[in-house]
């Protein structure tokens, strides 16, 4: 395995046992890999096979076949846990203790030195936005606030890995644009972040990676920008340039017009097409954009699961 | 060992901060010192009575403390609390060792203060010194702990959430009986401990002695069987899901 790889999976399967009924298939030889510093996101409709594989990486799942390799070692692996945070997709804690206490008991599980573990506990809580409820019990927490509490303890250690199921849940829109920041802070600092997500839109924002699962069957898995393609390409036409949006107009599969009254046209990916719209544009006294048009990842999402699905 | 530590701390922190706790200890205080009530009825033995119902008393209120272990368990399970903690370096062993020494602690501590507090009862009743049979009477009972929170783990790791609780009251009952129903050998070769080696109730209510070295014998066993019940709950674990 490569050393730049932080998640390894390969024909990973798991079948749940059903008393008196066939095992159910939730994951079918699952091949993924993770870059490193990448930001991946986990996609597929409720019951894919998320959060198995999930459990799987952490191991609180054993699988039924294939292997599992987490930043190099196998996913049953102790000790690489400490290189690791976690966030579950329903995080909950013991209800009596306080927020502080809670996080240095995983600092001490994290094997965090006493000295350093009080200024880190604050550090991280501050980070979540929970520092004034930190001698609070947990137990009194809305489902917002234990998800924060979540992302604190999985970033207590300033992990290598990070894995998050659903991190975006529960979290209204103040809280996941927070969250987000916290995602490319965590990607700055040089953490690979692989996370399942039901909200595309966030999922296009921040991730560079992304897999599509189905019935525990991968779909796609990689670059984003890769997976989306060039649908096409776009051009921006200044407000009262006739002339040009005249001749370029014919042409365009899609218009639209912007606030300021500039036009937006769409041209399907054909390369007379595209030969003609640059002849156009470089005759233009004002400067006109042309850039790729990418299909948006939602779209992208549910093509692929509506052809797997015929299928 | 820092790890057991982190999970034992978490779980009695968590246990002892629960009022009912403190109200299970009360209600045990006012039962104990409601044997004096019965000095007709039971022909002035309720001296005797006092010793034998403070110590049945604290074994009741130990075995409960226990048996909320098979509730917590399923419970942080179900509920992804152990996700959570397993989620750090932290092996299953190490996690079912830190529940198991969690619960041990809050029974020792509700446990010695029912003691504590039937001491006291006893001393301003009849102006009489604490025996030493006593001290180690209860002191066994304390003990008795440790292959019952061992049981409770076992159960509550091999068996469905519902039937865990249900199957604990009945073994620690019939461990609890050995003696009344000594002729089911196969039964308590080994594979329910023998709970009545705890039972000193009788000694202490007649103030019979007994040896410190018979005390420690005891202890050792209740520890080595504590130790096979948590190995093979930890077998259990490691194979299994953690949804």
């Amino acid at each position: 395995m490569g050393a730049e790889i932080v998640i390894q999976t390969e024909n990973l399967t798991k079948v749940y046992k059903r008393l008196f009924k066939a095992g159910k298939k939730a994951l079918d030889n699952l091949t993924i890999s993770v870059p490193k510093g990448a930001v991946y996101g986990f996609l597929g409709p409720n019951g894919a096979g998320k959060t198995t594989t999930i459990k799987i990486l952490m191991d609180l799942i054993k699988s039924t076949g294939g292997t599992a390799y987490v930043l190099g070692k196998p996913s049953y692996d102790v000790e690489i846990k400490e290189r690791i945070g976690f966030l579950p997709d329903s995080p909950a804690f013991s209800p009596q203790l306080t927020a502080y206490e809670f996080l240095n008991i995983c600092g001490k599980l994290l094997k965090i030195p006493s000295a350093e573990r009080g200024p880190r506990i604050e550090m991280v809580l501050e980070t979540v936005k929970m520092a004034p409820h930190m001698r609070e019990k947990i137990g009194s927490f809305s489902r917002g606030m234990l998800q924060r509490i979540g992302v604190a303890q999985a970033i207590l250690n300033q992990p290598d890995l990070l894995i998050l199921d659903e991190p975006l849940l529960g979290l209204d829109p103040y809280g996941r644009q927070e969250f987000k920041q916290i995602i490319l802070t965590q990607q700055a600092r040089g953490a690979s972040v692989f996370f399942s997500s039901h909200i595309l839109s966030d999922v296009e924002e921040i991730c560079d990676h992304v897999a599509i699962l189905n019935k525990g069957k991968l779909l796609c898995a990689g670059r984003l920008n890769k997976l989306l393609g060039a649908s096409g390409f776009t051009a921006i036409i200044p407000p009262n340039n006739d002339e040009v949006l005249k001749e370029l107009i014919t042409m365009a599969a899609k218009t639209s017009r912007k606030e300021d009254g500039a036009w937006i046209l769409t041209f399907p990916a054909d390369d007379e097409i595209r030969g003609k719209v640059d002849a156009v544009v470089s005759k233009s006294s004002d400067k006109i954009n042309v850039t790729a048009a990418y299909e948006k990842l939602e779209d992208f999402f549910f093509r692929t699961l509506k052809e797997d699905n015929k299928q | 060992m820092n790890e057991i530590i982190a999970i034992a701390g978490s779980t009695w922190k968590n246990v002892l901060r629960l009022k009912v706790v403190y109200f299970l200890v009360f209600c045990v205080w006012v039962l104990v010192t409601s044997a004096l009530n019965y000095d007709v009825l039971s022909l002035g033995l309720h001296k005797e009575l006092l010793v034998d119902a403070s110590l049945l008393l604290n074994t009741i209120a130990g075995v409960l403390v226990i048996i909320s272990l098979t509730f917590e368990i399923p419970k942080e399970l179900k509920e992804g609390v152990a996700s959570t903690m397993l989620s750090k370096p932290l092996g299953r062993t190490h996690y079912l060792i830190g529940k198991l020494v969690g619960y041990v602690v809050v029974g020792v501590i509700v446990c010695s203060l029912i003691a504590l507090g039937s001491f006291f009862i006893f001393k301003i009743s009849f102006s009489e010194p604490i025996g030493m049979i006593m001290l180690q009477s209860q002191i066994m009972v304390i003990l008795s702990l440790i292959p019952m929170a061992a049981l409770a783990v076992l159960f509550s790791i091999a068996l469905p959430e519902i039937v865990a609780p249900i199957v604990t009251v009945l073994v620690v009952w019939f461990a609890h009986s050995s003696a009344a129903l000594f002729n089911i050998p196969v039964v308590y070769g080994g594979i329910i401990p023998d709970l009545d080696l705890f039972n000193f109730k009788a000694d202490a209510v007649y103030n019979t002695a007994i040896t410190w070295n018979y005390v420690i014998l005891v202890a050792l066993w209740g520890i080595a069987y504590a130790l096979f019940a948590t190995a093979l709950a930890s077998l259990i674990f490691s194979r299994k899901d953690i949804r």
